[in-house]
């Protein structure tokens, strides 16, 4: 991620909470916190809790944030945001955190007696995780049509090409799903499951015969020790934590979408 | 082969709160910043490191990368950097933190660098790196910011101790780590404590062939990885073996140290010459010396081979430094017998009969001639104050360096010898952790015995960024004990045309000891000329011999594969 791409991201995101920037720049951004965006990301839970004690009159804080140093004016005093610094993590983690569930319908709008049928559809973007000592992730976007059963892969990225509205358009009405979210969100797991299933492991092979290695290096140094000691399972624990191959999906977001026949 | 999957399920049960309460549902916007937050942070693979494409003004040397990708992959981001001097560990550090925070697996790290280093790391991890790391200052500062510098000196005193020990840090990086490998001493005791994740000790002296300073290191590291501390010793130490002939112990140390030379680098450095300074001194001077080495057979001084010999060297650096060492000597003693007070108060005498300083000449001539930025590096602080007030009355500008000096003066005194003075005098002490690629330029006003510390004054403006050949002049009055030194050290062993990496590897090979010990007793101990003579001889065919051997084998316990 580039500054300017980190620029734009934090615009998008105070944007998106109803805190559009108060100033403004190529190189920094000040951003007037609203209550809720205050509670979110400064870490203030005293005040807030001291306010509601007393009765008294929020004053959330402003935020200043500098994307590019070297140009932002002189007299700017805030804080320098970089890919890999707490701030941004804070705000990413905020964001997926607001981001998770949503229910959005396609915007086609039908006419007085031609209505437009809306299907729902259950939308998981996934990141499952390969882990060992290394780490590698990938993402998964699938949508599971609730009516019919199909499945599709990135669907996210289809979503992106489609007019989308929280609310349901006029003339147009949604069908009732036969597949409960719930048995839905199982059919995507086990199709998830079988597909990993079917990958290459050889990662994890070799993520053992490291682990092993390391642990008979860690034996041999409590060789002849007559008890086991505390330290030597503290070790070998540790071990197994770096080392152990394990895959791990986890939900980013989803949500449900009513999209017309010809959407996907 | 199976592994293990599991499955997120927590999130469904959100899903279904909401359906049933219809809401609160997020925004289009912000689901779609949320997955595009998910797809930057993702590693798309095992191998390789992220922190270079965020990095796009930085380029690092392939073995600064190669480093950082083999502290995160292999070894878990417990590492000792042993590279030599002079290749960039900050670099190599600034990239494993930067990655370690891109994946955010770090969020709060403590860099405990010498003082005079501290403004120099803030400056490098905040431009280079985009790590808003911060200077300590102000006590507040530990438990306020996430990324601090500091200098150990500071942080191992209270009140800092004790707010440092309630952090939790992620990563604790520790600049000039060699200090830390006595378990005795209290810096060592205080990083012990310290609570962290990951840990980085940075050190251009390597591990040698020493069993405890092995364990001591590893166990900051990886504490309990080797077993009990007395078991441990009983292992290795009754069977004497070093650390070469131990599979185990070398495997353990491959673990967790990375050690690249300069040779391995692949880059084109710029080159070392070496001008060994012959200097003749006066009547008085000579006189001096040679009352000194008289004393050998006085019994007063018997029990003080080490004292002689540190007055031997004095007098070839100044007469101040001698005299400093005599007015102590005499006021040790509580009650110094007539004939021991005689002989010092005869020394005194002839220190008082030396009205010049005939290196100091040199120096300035030498100085003048070249017309450029110079450092001197001297044993002696009295040398240092008389180097500094002799300049001066030549009109020479020059600024003093020591180890000692405020942080805040350090920097100062750096930046004066950057844009006003032409001459740094630094000691011993001064010469860690100070860069000063700006020049090329240096005099030995008088050599260390210890190989290591010499490299590590040429490595102060021996590295990267020198853009210039670099100049060694080195300074050795005739027929004295620093002429021996010198021809030994550094003209038959060559030390100076190698770089010290080399003699790591000749060192580690022979359970050895300290190359200071074997030059005190080769100078100190020795009864005869021809004594010495035999001994040097021996020293010199020990190390020809390890050079021979280790032509053969491989670089075992520095190396990596």
């Amino acid at each position: 991620m580039q500054q300017q791409e980190i620029h734009d991201f934090l615009n998008r995101y105070f944007q998106a909470n109803s805190c559009p920037p108060t100033e403004m720049t190529s190189s920094h951004m000040t951003i007037q916190l609203s209550e809720e965006l205050d509670k979110e990301l400064m870490n203030r839970p005293f005040y807030w809790h001291y306010l509601e004690k007393t009765g008294g009159v929020p004053n959330p804080m402003k935020l200043t944030l500098v994307t590019n140093p070297q140009q932002a004016p002189a007299e700017i005093k805030g804080e320098t945001i970089h890919f890999g610094s707490p701030r941004l993590h804070q705000i990413f983690a905020s964001a997926k955190k607001l981001g998770s569930y949503i229910r959005l319908y396609e915007s086609r709008q039908g006419q007085s007696g031609v209505q437009v049928p809306l299907l729902p559809w259950l939308c998981l973007n996934m990141k499952v995780s390969y882990q060992c000592d290394r780490k590698r992730d990938v993402y998964e976007s699938i949508g599971l049509q609730l009516i019919n059963g199909k499945m599709v892969t990135s669907f996210h990225e289809r979503l992106l090409q489609l007019p989308l509205t929280p609310r349901i358009p006029d003339y147009a009405f949604t069908l009732s799903p036969l597949i409960m979210p719930r048995s839905g969100f199982m059919r995507i797991e086990k199709m998830m499951r079988t597909q990993i299933g079917n990958e290459d492991h050889s990662w994890a092979e070799n993520a053992r015969q490291r682990w092993k290695k390391d642990q008979d290096l860690l034996d041999h140094f409590y060789k002849g020790a007559e008890e086991i000691s505390e330290s030597y399972e503290v070790e070998k624990q540790a071990l197994k934590e770096q080392f152990e191959p394990k895959i791990h999906v986890s939900i980013i977001n989803g949500g449900l979408f009513y999209l017309t026949e010809q959407a996907i | 082969m199976t592994v293990e999957i599991s499955f997120d399920s927590n999130w469904q049960d959100g899903l279904l709160s909401r359906m049933e309460n219809d809401g609160p549902w997020a925004n289009w916007e912000l689901f779609k910043l949320a997955v595009e937050v998910e797809k930057h942070t993702i590693i798309p693979e095992f191998d390789g490191l992220q922190a270079p494409k965020h990095l796009p003004q930085l380029t690092p040397l392939p073995h600064q990368l190669e480093v950082a990708r083999q502290v995160v992959e292999n070894m878990n981001g417990k590492a000792i950097l042993a590279d030599e001097v002079g290749l960039g560990k900050t670099i190599e550090a600034g990239l494993i933190l930067k990655e370690y925070m891109i994946r955010g697996l770090v969020k709060k790290a403590l860099i405990l660098v010498p003082a005079s280093l501290v403004s120099q790391w803030e400056a490098e991890l905040n431009t280079k790196f985009f790590i808003s790391a911060v200077a300590q200052r102000k006590s507040y500062v530990w438990e306020k910011c996430d990324i601090v510098v500091s200098s150990i000196d500071t942080a191992k005193r209270n009140p800092h101790r004790d707010i440092i020990y309630k952090q939790d840090y992620d990563l604790v990086v520790i600049d000039e780590a060699h200090k830390l490998k006595n378990s005795k001493t209290k810096n060592y005791e205080f990083v012990q404590n310290l609570k962290k994740k990951f840990c980085l000790l940075l050190t251009a002296t390597p591990i040698q062939n020493r069993i405890e300073e092995i364990f001591n290191l590893v166990s900051l590291l990886k504490p309990g990885h080797l077993g009990s501390e007395a078991a441990f010793f009983e292992q290795y130490k009754k069977n004497a073996r070093s650390v070469q002939d131990d599979e185990h112990l070398r495997e353990l140390v491959n673990k967790v140290m990375i050690r690249n030379r300069r040779s391995d680098t692949g880059i084109e450095w710029t080159k070392r010459h070496v001008e060994t300074i012959s200097i003749e001194t006066t009547k008085p001077e000579k006189e001096l010396y040679d009352s000194i080495s008289q004393l050998s057979g006085n019994d007063a001084f018997a029990s003080g081979a080490f004292s002689l010999m540190t007055l031997k060297r004095e007098a070839c650096s100044s007469r101040e430094a001698v005299y400093y060492t005599l007015k102590n000597m005499l006021q040790r003693q509580e009650s110094p017998s007539a004939a021991y007070e005689q002989t010092i108060g005869a020394l005194i005498e002839k220190v008082q009969a030396v009205t010049t300083n005939s290196k100091a000449e040199k120096a300035l001539e030498l100085i003048k001639k070249i017309g450029d930025k110079v450092i001197i590096f001297t044993e002696y602080r009295a040398t240092q104050l008389y180097l500094q007030w002799f300049l001066q009355q030549h009109g020479i500008t020059s600024v003093p360096f020591r180890g000692g000096f405020k942080r805040g003066k350090k920097d100062w005194m750096r930046e004066l010898f950057e844009k006003r003075a032409q001459v740094l005098i630094a000691t011993e002490a001064g010469g860690e952790g100070i860069n000063l690629q700006f020049c090329h330029h240096i005099i030995n006003f008088d050599l260390p015995w210890n190989p290591m510390r010499l490299e590590q004054r040429i490595g102060r403006i021996h590295r990267l960024g020198q853009e210039k050949d670099v100049m060694i002049y080195n300074f050795a009055i005739k027929n004295t004990v620093e002429e021996h030194v010198l021809k030994l050290l550094y003209e038959k062993i060559n030390l100076f045309e190698k770089v010290i990496g080399d003699l790591d590897d000749i060192l580690t090979k022979l359970d050895f000891g300290s190359i200071e010990d074997h030059l005190i007793d080769i100078f100190g101990q020795s009864s005869s000329e021809g004594e010495m003579k035999i001994k040097m001889e021996n020293f010199t065919s020990m190390i020809q011999f390890a050079e021979e051997m280790k032509g053969g084998t491989s670089h075992a316990a520095t190396g990596n594969p």
